[in-house]
């Protein structure tokens, strides 16, 4: 799979959700749950099948103030590729 | 309580014995469960709840075929409200299209169907019933769905040389996942071992092709396959390590650290009708009798990977050497080890005749 564009739609894959472990908020899936803590787990709530990739990015960009965009756009595109590869996110 | 323990991860519910299939290798134990001393539907929903506030996360209906409780969407629904992630492992039979999308309203998250082979033929020969063709409408059906689907598919000796026609195969039905499983010899594979057993060849064929396929397939299907036990040197970590991660529930209510440990000679299962969950995680003896260290003989002892397979499995170690304490014999630093080699050599040698023993359903 190339890695997501700027107008693709990034969500989770059929039957992977959100569930909770104690206080922690937990990606569940077929196999098994990761953990997802700080920017992951903001860029993976954004993630909700309606917004592009341009426009994740976008939001980022306007919490983390000072950030660096190519490096934003850098992070999100390899971050959702390697979920993808797990069958995690579909974009 | 012996709050020490860490909280295990998933619950494996055999909600039934009952099964349309007579596959030569079900690991299900000879001794079967019949209907009537099967939990009951508010006995089971009690138990999902009690597994939900333990911190457990995955939920796995199997069987039998858990398709022949007709409570199951009603089971699925609670399962979900406990908050846990529910996967039916499942023949489909049983399963219509009407059905399958009430399961998944009911908040079904996974669906593993398992094939028996690409062919129809075959397959009916290792199951000893139709349903194959049922089982790629199926699957077609599964894909509209917004649920995960994996594809199961066991092989051994009898199909390992098609199976790059199979990989093909399940391609076409479009899972996101396939699991390669190869016969483990627990139940009626063990009856069946000399027949299912692969030779070297085969082994390493298959391994090659798997990988080759995992290649071709990156990011679209993914494809797991582990080599064999027998085969390997060193032995699986037998359900995570015994009271570690998991814990199994059969029909009647029994709780066990895995499939087949009723075959251990002085276990005492302890049941959900008399137990919570919890308490029997923490303290049933059948539990308690493999978990850490102690009972490890040498060379398991002293050795580094105790921490990563645990000994092995304590089945497969008293189904061949008569001693559930033993180094799982298909460890190569096992005293027993010989007895892997000897069933491995009459593979290697064709000599086996082909007879199966199918799988009988409880009365």
């Amino acid at each position: 799979m190339p890695p997501p564009s700027d107008s693709s739609l990034p969500r989770l894959a059929p039957g992977c959700r959100w569930g909770t472990q104690g206080e922690e908020k937990v990606v569940l899936f077929p196999e098994g749950m990761i953990r997802v803590q700080g920017t992951g787990q903001t860029i993976l709530e954004l993630c909700d099948g309606q917004r592009t990739v341009q426009e994740i990015v976008g939001v980022l960009l306007g919490r983390y103030s000072g950030a660096d965009p190519a490096k934003i756009r850098e992070d999100v595109s390899s971050f959702l590729e390697a979920l993808q590869q797990k069958r995690i996110v579909d974009y | 309580m012996d709050a020490t323990i860490p909280n295990p991860l998933a619950l494996i519910a055999e909600i039934t014995h009952r099964c349309p299939l007579h596959c030569v290798y079900c690991s299900n134990p000879l001794q079967m469960v019949g209907a009537k001393a099967e939990l009951s539907t508010e006995e089971w929903i009690r138990v999902f709840q009690e597994a939900g506030r333990l911190g457990i996360l995955h939920l796995h209906l199997t069987g039998g075929e858990p398709a022949a409780r007709t409570d199951l969407q009603e089971l699925i629904a609670a399962a979900r409200a406990a908050g846990l992630y529910s996967n039916l492992i499942t023949s489909g039979l049983g399963v219509s299209e009407a059905r399958l999308s009430g399961l998944v309203d009911a908040g079904l998250d996974h669906i593993q169907l398992s094939f028996q082979d690409s062919r129809d033929e075959p397959a009916r020969w290792i199951a000893g019933a139709k349903g194959h063709g049922y089982k790629i409408a199926l699957a077609e059906s599964i894909r509209q769905l917004p649920v995960a689907f994996t594809v199961n598919l066991v092989v051994h000796r009898q199909n390992l040389d098609h199976i790059e026609e199979m990989i093909e195969f399940i391609e076409q039905l479009q899972p996101e996942r396939v699991e390669i499983a190869h016969a483990q010899y627990y139940g009626w594979a063990l009856k069946n071992r000399d027949t299912l057993i692969p030779t070297r060849e085969q082994l390493d064929n298959c391994m090659r092709v798997v990988e080759a396929a995992q290649q071709r397939l990156s990011g679209r299907m993914r494809i797991d396959c582990v080599v064999p036990d027998y085969y390997a040197r060193y032995p699986k970590a037998c359900m995570g390590g015994w009271g570690r991660r998991l814990l199994l529930i059969d029909p009647s209510g029994q709780v066990l650290p895995c499939h087949a440990a009723g075959v251990i000679p002085d276990m005492k299962f302890d049941n959900v009708r008399e137990h919570s969950l919890e308490w029997i995680w923490r303290e049933s003896g059948a539990f308690q009798r493999f978990r850490g260290e102690q009972w490890m003989p040498e060379p398991c002892r002293s050795c580094d990977r105790r921490t990563e397979d645990f000994g092995g499995c304590r089945c497969q170690a008293f189904l061949l050497t008569g001693n559930a304490n033993a180094t799982d014999p298909v460890c190569s630093l096992a005293p027993d080890h010989q007895l892997v080699e000897i069933a491995q050599a009459a593979s290697n040698a064709g000599g086996a005749q082909v007879s199966w023993s199918y799988r009988a359903n409880p009365e």
